[in-house]
């Protein structure tokens, strides 16, 4: 119970040395985890919406007006027939300009100056795996019905495109950002490991372990990357929370993520942290002991 | 208690510390360990405690191999030891008493038994009026004292001294060995390194002298020279 309690009283005399250094190793680990914790969330919730639009409308053929609606009908059946497709909806130009009207309600001034006869007619269809989008363009293009292709899938790929972009940029900062969390600490338990070079060595000569003398140098690395690691989770789960409510969830866009998957990032940042900080402090005090 | 069996020691470079040396101390013995400096003294003790390992040869301390002794069983080795170094070694910012508590404390004492010990081993070194003082403000000899205390808070079996009365006066000197003659007499096997010819020579005790790495003689009351 004593040597435990020596170990403690040390890891809090240690931390009360260098207190900026402290200050700094705990900033630097909060960015990092913070960036993971909200780029990772962020990746999942991008994910959460693209699989809700798989049972909307993944491809629009607009039609060309100049051709006969017969020639609208017979494509609609082929399309049909593919066995790639769910459903096919055909979509007259009085609810093309009905649908315009709805969705720019907002804007009068539009409305108004809008000439309703170019919205074309056009073929909804509904895929049963939205990634099949490409299959409906390579066989509808060219056929004198059609006008143009417009795919939800597009937008999902330049989504996710956008995103992965997103994680990796955000993942490279959190990365570097951590190299210098990890370098700090490093360099914390070194100045500390000098500091107390005497001590060392004095315990050494009493036979302490190597495991007994490093101890206070492991838990204040622990601590610290906790600390870090633990805000950031805080804040990352309060900005989500404050994201959900907010103006962004309201539109097609639904800060949709699932508390279970929170709860293991955030069990599996606090096991990183943790391991982090004994890695760190390992090797900063390892040349110390050595001496 | 300590058998070295035909022992050498190189170091990096070709630098021989010590050549050959074939000895033992039995439990209980007081053995100074003489030569000039350079003789391999420091090097032969180091080796005892393992903070340097032999070119060749078997080393025994206290029923342990030390050669054989891996890296990480070092520590119990050292527990049943203590060690005295010429520089007294002491933490600058905790006084006498906590310098020794600290000991305590590092072996695990019970925290209700490290004040108590601490007490008994600052009775056992005669420090009690100095008991509180800082290192900056005790004498050579106070702080040998304190680093003796220190070295027995584990109650080791063997207590190993380089050179401890090296910085200090011949009057201090001697009641230094008179302190680990003490604590010989308490059981304490001890091996004192030393260059000071007129303890070795007023004590009779045994005597191991090593010449350039080489064991020169071992004798029971032995002097410092010959005559």
């Amino acid at each position: 119970m004593n040597k435990f309690s020596y170990v403690i009283k040390n890891t809090f005399v240690n931390m009360k040395r260098s207190p900026l250094l402290v200050f700094a190793t705990i900033i630097a680990i909060l960015v990092s985890s913070f960036l993971v914790f909200t780029t990772l969330s962020a990746r999942t919730i991008v994910e959460n919406n693209t699989l809700r639009w798989q049972n909307g409308t993944h491809v629009v053929i607009f039609l060309d007006d100049r051709v006969t609606t017969t020639a609208h009908k017979q494509l609609q059946t082929s399309i049909e027939n593919y066995p790639e497709v769910r459903t096919v909806e055909y979509f007259t130009k009085s609810e093309a300009a009905d649908e315009f009207k709805l969705l720019f309600k907002d804007q009068p001034e539009l409305l108004s100056q809008v000439n309703y006869e170019i919205l074309p007619s056009s073929l909804r269809v509904n895929l049963n795996d939205p990634s099949d989008y490409e299959f409906i363009i390579e066989r509808t293009q060219g056929n004198p019905a059609v006008k143009e292709i417009r795919t939800s899938g597009e937008a999902i790929d330049r989504l996710l495109g956008l995103t992965d972009t997103l994680v990796v940029t955000a993942t490279a900062f959190a990365i570097l950002i951590g190299f210098a969390a990890f370098i700090l600490i490093i360099n914390t338990m070194r100045l500390t490991a000098y500091s107390k070079l005497k001590e060392i060595k004095i315990m050494r000569l009493l036979g302490a372990s190597a495991t007994y003398i490093r101890l206070p140098f492991l838990i204040e690395a622990v601590i610290e990357s906790l600390i870090g690691t633990s805000i950031a989770v805080g804040l990352g789960w309060g900005v989500i929370e404050y994201t959900k409510n907010s103006i962004i969830s309201e539109g097609i866009f639904d800060i949709n993520i699932s508390d279970s998957y929170l709860i293991n990032l955030t069990l599996l940042m606090i096991i990183f942290s943790f391991v982090f900080g004994m890695v760190a402090s390992f090797i900063g005090i390892r040349r110390a002991l050595n001496d | 208690m300590i058998k070295l069996d035909n022992v050498s020691l190189v170091f990096e470079g070709g630098s021989v510390a010590l050549s050959n040396i074939t000895t033992s101390v039995n439990e209980g013995e007081f053995v100074y360990l003489i030569g000039h400096s350079g003789s391999g003294k420091s090097s032969l003790l180091k080796l005892l405690y393992k903070d340097f390992a032999p070119t060749k040869g078997d080393i025994d301390v206290a029923g342990i191999d030390v050669v054989k002794l891996p890296k990480w069983k070092i520590p119990i080795l050292r527990r049943k030891i203590g060690i005295v170094t010429q520089e007294p070694q002491l933490l600058d910012t905790r006084n006498a008493f906590e310098n020794i508590a600290f000991a305590l404390e590092v072996m695990g004492t019970p925290t209700d038994e490290v004040e108590s010990k601490t007490n008994t081993l600052i009775d056992l070194v005669e420090l009690n009026e100095n008991a509180f003082k800082f290192p900056s403000q005790l004498s050579g000899g106070e702080q040998t004292r304190v680093s003796i205390a220190r070295a027995l808070a584990n109650n080791p079996l063997i207590l190993l001294c380089d050179e401890p009365t090296g910085n200090l006066d011949p009057d201090l000197s001697i009641q230094i060995v008179s302190l680990l003659e003490k604590i010989n007499r308490a059981g304490t096997t001890v091996v004192m390194a030393t260059h000071d010819s007129s303890i070795v020579n007023r004590r009779k005790k045994r005597v191991i002298e090593l010449s350039q790495g080489k064991l020169k003689r071992d004798e029971d009351e032995g002097s410092y020279l010959r005559i």
